[in-house]
């Protein structure tokens, strides 16, 4: 745990309410990252990185400041916390909506992620171990397909933040992770295609100490996963253009959860604070209740999954975690509050927000965001299929910025026929808007996974640890695109 | 300390822990930022960091840290850490010695102390931004200004030394006329004299304006003009698949072109380290090599990769002054400009359409190019050399080399463009593509 003297931010809160401000915040916040990469068997520098400082937020008659320094010293402090307050004064003839906060409880509490074997003990010999591992696993290529690039890439990071607030609110916390990710260039028969494994640009990691590694499988992983891929860009058949049935992954369901409904459904984004950035939403502040979807449609957001990549207790303002439930049988449930846009809708914070360093503001972020599981089996979604598509994973996506009209374009797909799983069929795009994606959506699966990713959002950006995931789910009367 | 003593106090730890190798350097930078939506302002920013960095081999085992906390306590402890640490690794095969340089670098003068300020200047330029967006048509204008300097000092076992300094301003407005419709303006300079804040907000204001009701229109196969901005963001994926780490990781859709065509006669990309105009460079690289003038592509032929010293020595050539210890990576992306103005490159489309803005470009395949890309904000259908209307909804669904290869022009005004998804400062000019495929989706 982060140990400094609780006076120092004592000091800050007390310094900005004595200035005037009606409300303060202090978070000292440290990241330490490790990383290694390993390219074709051989290292690259490994790196480090430490960043140490505090973030404060004042808010002066609705107008809020963010400040944030390494120097922590006292002095610097003081002269941080009036010229937040200072700025924040100067800018209320520009104010035209008062940033206010929703009232929450006061906790004091120190929380932690248990780990069996802390990441503090793990050295570059164990992450580039693990590296040399998998790289021996993969480096002769898979079925025929050879594997002449591999970057490789592994990392554990230590967040410690300690954070007060002028309505009580003071909690340290303690949160590793472990994580890896890859790049790999294919070649079969003069053919060369880009691959990462887990596909999709995405990663495997977890919260917690090195034995996520064990948790996590990943060479059992990794080497179904090669093999499966290298299947995929072998393979030259283009997908059906009738309209068919879609079965979707668990990784792109995933995908599909945290685009189409997290981000969606982020209050700030509703309330236009993102516009010029990340963008906005097709949801309005009223549209709690809207029918975006089948009865088949679930989607939440759960950040108190147990090791999860996007696991917290308590969010950087002080609220305490639990899960939220996006979208429940089709209908809009709930949106993704911090305690501004939480006062806006005159409820209590649902405790989304989230900074990745002192230096970042605490905005609304999604955590771990899934499709609900169902009552299906894998063979049950399949057999009354007469002719569909199983997109088990993908490469490109991207969504429009009011999450309406969104692409995924598969890497491992397989062509159904008469209920079973027959060829495989090369780059099926599914580029479909979001109430025909949900409304589409008729059958889910009983086993739910999920791959870390990193979430971008906010100006300065910044990359948040999450979980996308979901079961497989099964989408009706679908017309595919190809590459 | 000053952060020339800094970075001289970092190398001498790791020159008596027997380090062979060492870049230091220490950058202070200092940012104000304003956001605002929905007419009003959302948040001020200020961020003011001192963060060291070090790289540094020792027996061919090499290793980069940086920290946020450079007191001369920190800087032994750090610095101690670090070889320890470097000392457990493997020996690289790929180990390249920094180059020597006996350079002593000074400030390349692209700086404007004006920028240099407490803040407060930034909230009558919101004002100036918001008012424009709103007379020129948008009912609400939201935005992001960013005024920033950064101060650097480098010392290496090389022997380059010296301090650099920079200014930037950024400011990036996006206007509503109503739930559909939607502009975009920049401002981007590096000094207040080239800022034009009321420009930026008007120009979104028109293009929210111009944009109301979105006629529909049908998928396939268009003459595309990307103007400045998404030209930009086309560029910045060009020059960083030009790092000769990626090509040779086999990232790159660039990889095993050089001397070949890779685009049309009248396309040159450029790569500069310092440039009048240009805010994302400095006069060294992170191994303390002086940045330069480096051609991409020539004339539509891709003639140079962006190279440090390990990749120069993978390839048999000279840094080119782009480090990236790991991966090189551009500084102010330049392209030629063309001989047509935007209005007349507009006459040249039969039927074709205009895109001012983009986001979320994501590849299918690196290697090949294959990728698509969202236009955000206004978009035209044209035909007949004439904007005929607005439309919304569609996405760029292309590759790389068919687009560089298919560019037919080019114009004469360019702009520099950096905002949220344009991170690699670009002066881009407005383009005309030919054929490419444009697709919406289902539903």
């Amino acid at each position: 745990m982060i140990n400094l003297d609780e006076d120092l931010l004592l000091f800050a809160i007390d310094l900005a309410q004595r200035l005037g401000a009606d409300y303060a915040e202090a978070r000292l916040h440290r990241t330490k990252e490790l990383g290694c990469l390993l390219r074709n068997g051989a290292p690259e520098p490994a790196v480090i990185g430490d960043a140490y400082g505090i973030g404060i937020r004042v808010i002066h008659s609705g107008s809020l400041a963010f400040f944030a320094t390494n120097d922590i010293s006292k002095k610097n402090i003081k002269n941080i916390v009036e010229s937040a307050v200072k700025r924040a004064k100067a800018s209320l003839p520009l104010l035209k909506h008062k940033v206010l906060l929703s009232k929450e409880k006061s906790i004091k509490v120190d929380w932690k992620v248990e780990e069996k074997k802390s990441i503090e003990n793990i050295g570059f010999d164990d992450l580039f171990g693990l590296l040399k591992d998998v790289d021996h696993l993969i480096k002769d290529g898979k079925a025929d397909v050879a594997f002449p690039n591999r970057l490789l890439v592994s990392s554990t990071l230590l967040e410690e933040k300690f954070y007060m607030n002028s309505d009580g609110v003071m909690i340290r916390s303690r949160v590793p992770k472990v994580g890896f990710h890859s790049y790999i260039t294919t070649s079969y028969k003069g053919k060369t295609t880009t691959i990462t494994i887990p596909s999709g640009y995405s990663q495997l990691g977890e919260s917690g100490g090195w034995e996520v590694i064990e948790r996590l499988k990943i060479f059992e992983y990794i080497q179904k996963e090669a093999e499966n891929l290298s299947f995929a860009v072998k393979n030259e058949q283009k997908p059906p253009k009738e309209i068919v049935d879609v079965i979707l992954g668990p990784q792109v369901s995933g995908i599909i959860a945290h685009e189409s409904a997290g981000h969606p459904g982020e209050a700030d984004r509703i309330l236009g604070r993102e516009a010029a950035q990340a963008g906005e939403s097709y949801l309005k502040p009223n549209d709690l209740n809207l029918k975006i979807g089948s009865k088949e449609a679930y989607v939440s957001d759960d950040p108190t999954i147990p090791n999860s990549n996007g696991f917290y207790l308590y969010d950087d303002e002080g609220v305490p975690a639990r899960k939220r439930r996006l979208i429940e049988a089709g209908i809009i449930s709930e949106f993704l509050h911090n305690r501004a846009t939480a006062y806006e809708f005159k409820i209590s914070s649902n405790g989304s927000s989230r900074a990745t360093r002192y230096d970042r503001e605490p905005i609304v972020r999604m955590a771990n965001t899934f499709v609900e599981p169902g009552d299906h089996s894998l063979e049950e979604l399949f057999e009354d299929i007469e002719l569909g598509v199983y997109i088990k994973s993908f490469m490109e996506w991207n969504i429009d910025d009011k999450r309406l009209n969104q692409r995924y374009v598969g890497l491992e797909a397989y062509l159904i026929e008469k209920g079973e799983i027959k060829n495989m069929v090369r780059n099926p795009v599914l580029e479909i808007t979001t109430p025909k994606l949900w409304s589409s959506v008729d059958a889910r699966s009983k086993e739910v996974e999920f791959v870390a990713a990193t979430c971008g959002k906010g100006d300065p950006m910044q990359g948040i640890p999450v979980w996308t995931g979901g079961p497989n789910i099964r989408l009706r009367a679908i017309r595919l695109g190809e590459r | 300390m000053e952060i020339i003593e800094l970075v001289d106090l970092a190398l001498k730890e790791a020159l008596k822990l027997g380090a062979t190798d060492i870049s230091s350097i220490c950058s202070k930078t200092n940012e104000n930022m304003i956001r605002f939506s929905n007419n009003s302002i959302t948040v001020n920013k200020n961020i003011k960091n001192l963060e060291l960095f070090l790289y540094l081999a020792k027996d061919n085992k090499r290793i980069m840290g940086s920290t946020s906390n450079p007191s001369i306590k920190e800087i032994k402890e750090f610095t101690l850490n670090l070889i320890k640490a470097c000392e457990e690794l493997s020996p690289s095969p790929d180990y390249t010695p920094l180059p020597r340089i006996e350079t002593k670098y000074t400030s390349h003068g692209i700086y404007d102390e004006k920028l240099v300020e407490d803040g407060m200047k930034l909230i009558e330029f919101v004002k100036e931004a918001i008012d424009a967006g709103l007379e020129a048509g948008a009912n609400r204008v939201s935005g992001s200004l960013m005024a920033s300097e950064e101060n650097l000092a480098i010392l290496t076992s090389g022997n380059a030394t010296g301090e650099d300094k920079r200014t930037k301003i950024l400011l990036n407005v996006r206007a509503f006329s109503n739930k559909e419709a939607s502009g975009h303006g920049l401002s981007c300079a590096a000094r207040l004299k080239d800022f034009n804040p009321y420009e930026a907000g008007k120009e979104a204001g028109e293009y929210a304006k111009a944009s109301i009701n979105p006629n529909p229109w049908e998928e396939g196969i268009y003459d595309l003009i990307t103007l400045p901005t998404v030209t930009a963001d086309i560029i910045q994926h060009v020059g960083s698949f030009a790092s000769a780490f990626t090509v040779d990781t086999g990232l790159s859709f660039l990889t095993d072109k050089i001397n070949q065509k890779v685009s049309v006669d009248n396309f040159t990309l450029r790569d500069y380290g310092v440039i009048e105009g240009g805010f994302g460079g400095r006069g060294f690289d992170d191994e303390g090599f002086p940045t330069c003038e480096n051609l991409i592509i020539e004339k539509g032929v891709l003639k140079n990769y962006l190279h440090n010293s390990t990749t120069a020595k993978k390839f048999n050539t000279s840094s080119t002054g782009n480090a990236g210890i790991i991966d090189p990576h551009p500084w102010n992306l330049v392209v030629d400009s063309g001989d047509m103005s935007t209005d007349d490159i507009i006459k040249e489309v039969k039927r074709g359409m205009m895109v001012t803005n983009n986001w979320y470009t994501r590849f299918q395949n690196m290697r090949t190019g294959e990728y698509s890309t969202i236009p955000r904000d206004a978009a035209f259908l044209i035909e007949n050399g004439k904007i005929k209307h607005p439309i919304a909804g569609l996405r760029i669904s292309d590759s790389f080399p068919r687009q560089l290869a298919n560019i037919i022009a080019i114009s004469k005004e360019r702009r520099w463009i950096e905002w949220w998804e344009v991170s690699i400062p670009t002066l881009a000019p407005s383009m005309l593509i030919k054929n490419v495929t444009i697709t919406k989706a289902l539903g």
